[in-house]
């Protein structure tokens, strides 16, 4: 079998199988694919009623494009971030899901994880642009210049969350514990990252705090974490409607490129052997 | 040799058997091992070769490493030592379904099943009608499989799996489905592919079948290849050894 059937093939098998998550997901509800803004939504009222009403967080209004709206603030950091998460948990748990298929029929594994990561991304896709939308109408209009370099972040961030759930998808299959232990650390990685609160009050800590150790101070560290990176290049983007930080572009790319190398490494030299193991 | 389909070059496979298996990080830590197995060989040395167009069938009593053999050819399984050499399209049919999802229609699972066993999509497309009308099912064919009987749903299923059309085909035990008239419907497609120069593979127990459909079997015990050659011959030295 030649390289280029081969690859015709397995496209399609991907194609099938993300379709497959997509029209599978929300049958028999009345809302079908709407309930995949549920959740995002459902977020952002209650965080918007925590940190404009009860705690007054104020986050730096966009610059140049002027919008000082908090739910918009917050989702330009809340989408990317659900994205993530939900690439990660639900990438690692697909070879446990499909089991039956991987001790019957030969077809590369790897298909199943990049296809859950798609039906995901089609969600996200749909999130973004509703996002979008939204910030055209409060007055954000430029955010139409952003779109090409949009697409471009969009698509490393997929790159970075699918590269993590492949080497997490076999990990998973050796030992169980790796979902529960995931599920919490991404918990956690909520609130490690400047989602709900700016980085700028990490930075009013850090200096307070001083440097912790030789000229590091606790803003560096709290910067190692990439979705930091992530969530600084998506609100540049689309609530600012600027280009984004240099370093933060150059991070992204280098996490993503580890991420994905790391991942398909740890997949491929696992994978003939799923079938016994699993 | 250009007419050969299929070689087993000295082939063994290795299972491990847990006597202890841990799959949590705990016990991994605690221990400092995930587990603690022995060996067991379920294939020894196996070499074969299948001839372009021929049936062959595998016998022998359960754990004798028929299937382990197939699931090697098929590439789910791995050696652990020797190779397989396969020439042409592959197709295994070691299920019928795979992947079939509840709530997607006939129709949706056709495509999905279709192309998971290696199928483009134009194709399934060119086969669709020849595939329902082989299944019996054309009327159910726009509900969810969940509502299918099970006989509906098997028989859906190895509709695909038979219409999928490779140079080689193999087959464990699912020739069984279904009621009487589509075993023999499925009898006739077997014949169908024979005649079309198809190489097929198949492991059965049904030793009244594989006498008529095959063109030579082999007879493994424990990993071993015990006899090959001409069906009734290897059928009456399979018969003949005093149980396992």
């Amino acid at each position: 079998m030649s390289i280029r059937v081969n690859v015709r093939r397995y496209r399609e098998l991907f194609v099938n199988l993300t379709q497959r998550e997509l029209k599978g997901k929300y049958k028999r509800t009345i809302l079908g694919q709407l309930w995949s803004l549920a959740n995002p939504l459902a977020l952002m009222v209650v965080y918007s009623f925590v940190f404009t009403f009860i705690i007054r967080m104020t986050p730096e209004p966009g610059d140049p494009s002027g919008l000082d709206v908090f739910p918009l603030w917050l989702l330009c950091g809340l989408l990317p971030w659900i994205f993530f998460s939900n690439v990660v948990n639900q990438g690692m748990g697909t070879l446990l899901a499909n089991e039956s298929l991987i001790k019957k029929v030969y077809f590369p594994r790897s298909v199943l994880v990049l296809s859950s990561s798609a039906a995901i991304a089609v969600n996200w896709l749909v999130e973004m642009s509703v996002l979008v939308v939204a910030l055209a109408l409060f007055g954000a209009w430029t955010v139409f210049l952003w779109l090409p370099m949009l697409v471009v972040f969009m698509a490393l961030l997929a790159v970075f969350a699918t590269g993590i759930a492949l080497a997490l998808s076999i990990a998973n299959v050796y030992f169980r514990d790796t979902q529960y232990f995931v599920t919490i650390a991404l918990q956690l990685g909520m609130y490690m990252a400047p989602i709900i609160y700016p980085v700028s009050l990490v930075k009013v800590q850090s200096d307070r705090i001083g440097p912790l150790f030789a000229n590091v101070t606790l803003l560096d560290i709290y910067r190692l974490n990439p979705m930091e990176r992530f969530i600084a290049v998506f609100r540049r983007l689309l609530y600012d409607n600027d280009w984004p930080a240099f370093d933060d572009v150059i991070a992204c790319v280098l996490w993503a490129a580890v991420a994905i190398t790391l991942g398909m490494l740890v997949f491929s030299r696992n994978q003939k052997k799923l079938a016994e193991i699993l | 040799m250009s007419d050969i389909a299929i070689r087993v070059d000295h082939v063994s496979k290795k299972f491990r058997l847990y006597k202890e298996r841990n799959q949590s990080l705990k016990s991994a830590i605690m221990r400092g091992r995930t587990s603690v197995h022995e060996d067991f060989w379920a294939l020894k040395d196996v070499s074969l070769d299948v001839v372009r167009g021929q049936t062959v069938g595998l016998v022998g009593d359960n754990g004798s490493g028929k299937s382990t053999l197939l699931k090697c050819m098929a590439k789910i399984l791995y050696p652990d030592k020797g190779s397989i050499t396969m020439k042409g399209r592959l197709a295994a049919l070691l299920e019928v379904g795979s992947g079939f999802h509840p709530e997607l229609s006939g129709r949706d699972n056709v495509y999905l099943n279709g192309s998971i066993l290696g199928m483009s999509r134009r194709e399934i497309e060119m086969k669709f009608d020849e595939i329902v009308d082989f299944s019996g099912v054309r009327e159910f064919i726009d509900q969810p499989v969940k509502n299918y009987s099970s006989g509906m749903y098997v028989r859906l299923g190895f509709s695909v799996a038979i219409h999928v059309d490779p140079d080689i085909l193999l087959v464990d035990e699912v020739l069984a489905v279904g009621d009487e008239s589509f075993q023999a419907k499925c009898a006739e497609k077997f014949v169908e592919l024979r005649k079309a120069g198809r190489t097929i593979v198949i492991v059965s127990h049904a030793l009244g079948t594989l006498a008529s459909m095959c063109d030579s079997l082999v007879w493994l015990q424990h990993g071993d290849v015990m006899a090959t050659g001409d069906p009734a011959t290897v059928i009456a030295a399979y018969r003949g050894h005093d149980g396992p």
